[in-house]
């Protein structure tokens, strides 16, 4: 097993020995769920180096196609339900990302942060189709090829394969060329132009890639709680992913994952404990941006060295 | 539809968008002319809101517009220069991420101070009652926040356009290092401004308290629709977050007599219109 292989063997251990510890299987889909989101921005912040603050929208489009799927039409089978759901996700991500990608700096983030609140508002008005902020209500958990999946420890599976495979092609994708030319364009995107990258080209398919996995995410949540709520395009959820990416680390989608595993559990746990939490969010987040750069991963690193 | 109604929807307009220009006003100093793009700017707003809510019931409103921007001007100097200053170097990501958690952090400390029910306030005494305008009636209140709010902004224009200091700082913005060589200390100054500009969404807050009343999440909507201004009116033009301001305010306020599902979703079009078309806004000239 090569050097890389051995923390992905150690993941696929912990997810799948993770029920037999914390006995809340819905917790722990809604954890891997947001690690696939988390991962998903990751992509776009640690490795083209573009923070993007619409990722709410590529999941909406997501749970939005899936759920209408499933609410609307009879016998939709859950692998076709999340095709949908990347294809949805992908296309909005094609457009933000196209007309994003020729804006510079802040300008490009304005930008997705205005197509953020356009699809929020639309999501509300348009309640003849979502529901407005009643959230689409009515969403079915298919069957397998004839598995049940309508118990939550089945759909954790389900949904841990589905994150296992998107999650490795994912890293194959950032080892490949691609993501090199990635990191280039994060460094310096006139040098990379200048060696022949169509550096345009490349921001958009990473937009694309990031759409798609966020479009799964949406609809992975849309069927663990059997609706989509409005919140799902909400400009907070945005802003969750980006805190989810920076918390564990942003410059690998296990840091992602570290963060979102963190999240999910600071706001399940804590929020019993203390309602403040948010605060406590809020400081250590502060804290990551203002001294460790690398996320909560960094902290493992420097023991081990 | 009825003259009268159109006409009252334009003066809601005219103090609707007075309240976005003078946010905007702010986040322009801060984000146009100092190039930091404070995702918070909406939280000081409801901060001083809050503010001015205690201000008010010890020593009357008069002082709480006086309190709310004071306190919340040195909690944003001193969040500056502890902090934000410093992660200057590390570009705009950090700085947007840094002021994301700090909206966290403000409105979470609302909910611990003064918990998460709304708030209301009454009109403040004086200042009830309105102007006869035909067959409908024009609230007082709001003719003394459209002045208010006109007479700061105006101040803050004669001192970026009109005074040495506002010279000094358009120097300083310009050319940092030539303005530091000749003896200023433009880390000091700009911290200063930074908090001028988050005093001006404070008293925003406070002015817009007694008309709105308040609760921990004002700020998001404004924190939005500020930057829709500014993105619109032009990075770094006074004028442009005047007239956009205005423009939103009134675009907002016609939209929901005439179309009203759609006046939130008109106003991101045009934000993501100028920002594709004309991303230096109506007024910019970069």
């Amino acid at each position: 097993m090569t050097a890389r292989g051995l923390p992905f063997a150690i993941l696929i251990l912990l997810i799948a020995f993770a029920p037999l510890v914390v006995h809340y299987p819905e917790l722990l889909t809604q954890a891997l769920i947001f690690g696939l989101l988390a991962a998903a921005f990751s992509l776009l912040l640690g490795q083209l180096g573009f923070l993007s603050f619409g990722q709410a929208v590529f999941n909406g489009l997501g749970a939005y196609a899936a759920g209408l799927l499933l609410v609307h039409v009879a016998h939709v089978p859950i692998l076709l339900a999340l095709i949908a759901a990347a294809l949805c996700g992908a296309t909005g991500a094609a457009i933000v990302g196209l007309l994003a990608s020729q804006g510079a700096g802040v300008y490009a983030v304005m930008l997705t942060f205005a197509f953020n609140e356009l699809a929020y508002y639309l999501a509300f008005q348009l309640r003849d189709v979502t529901g407005g902020d009643n959230g689409l209500r009515g969403v079915v958990r298919p069957a397998l090829f004839g598995l049940d999946l309508s118990s939550n420890v089945a759909y954790y599976y389900f949904t841990a394969t589905v994150f296992l495979i998107v999650f490795y092609a994912l890293l194959r994708v950032i080892d490949a060329p691609f993501g090199h030319v990635l990191r280039a364009i994060r460094e310096n995107e006139a040098r990379a132009r200048t060696i022949g990258y169509d550096t345009r080209r490349f921001k958009v398919t990473a937009f694309v890639i990031s759409g798609a996995i966020t479009g799964v995410g949406g609809a992975l949540y849309a069927m663990l709680y059997g609706f989509v709520p409005l919140e799902t395009v909400d400009f907070t959820t945005s802003t969750n992913i980006v805190i989810m990416g920076i918390l564990g680390g942003i410059g690998s989608p296990y840091g992602a994952l570290a963060g979102a595993g963190i999240f999910t559990l600071l706001s399940d746990r804590l929020s019993h404990v203390w309602a403040h939490w948010p605060l406590l969010l809020g400081v250590l987040f502060c804290t990551v941006v203002m001294v460790l750069r690398g996320g909560v991963l960094q902290l493992l690193h420097v023991k081990r060295a | 539809m009825e003259p009268s109604l159109i006409a009252i929807e334009i003066l809601n307009g005219i103090v609707l968008g007075v309240i976005y220009a003078l946010v905007a006003a702010g986040l322009t100093l801060i984000f146009g002319m100092l190039d930091i793009p404070n995702f918070a700017h909406g939280a000081f707003y409801a901060l001083g809101a809050y503010v001015a809510y205690t201000a008010m019931s010890h020593a009357g409103f008069p002082l709480a517009l006086i309190a709310a921007p004071l306190a919340v001007g040195i909690v944003g100097i001193i969040i500056d220069a502890l902090f934000i200053r410093r992660l200057a170097r590390a570009g705009h990501t950090y700085q947007i991420l840094f002021t994301l958690g700090l909206v966290l952090i403000v409105q979470e400390s609302i909910v611990l101070i003064w918990g998460p029910n709304p708030l209301s306030v009454e009109i403040p005494r004086g200042l009830t009652g309105g102007i006869a305008l035909g067959l409908i009636s024009f609230p007082y209140y709001r003719v003394f926040l459209v002045v208010v709010a006109a007479l700061l902004i105006a101040a803050v224009w004669i001192v970026l356009e009109r005074t040495k200091l506002g010279a000094i700082i358009r120097a300083g913005i310009e050319d940092p290092q030539m303005v530091d060589a000749i003896g200023y200390d433009v880390d000091r100054l700009f911290t200063i401004v930074f908090g001028v500009g988050v005093a001006l969404a404070a008293i925003a807050g406070a002015l817009v308290l007694p008309l709105r009343g308040g609760q921990p999440a004002m700020g998001n909507e404004l924190n939005a629709l500020s930057f829709v201004v500014v993105v619109i009116g032009g990075l770094g033009s006074f004028a442009g977050a005047v007239v956009g301001g205005i423009l939103v305010g009134l675009v907002q306020s016609l939209m929901s007599i005439v179309f009203p599902a759609a006046d939130e979703v008109a106003i991101f079009v045009a934000m993501a219109v100028v920002l594709l078309v004309r991303p230096q806004g109506l007024f910019g000239r970069r």
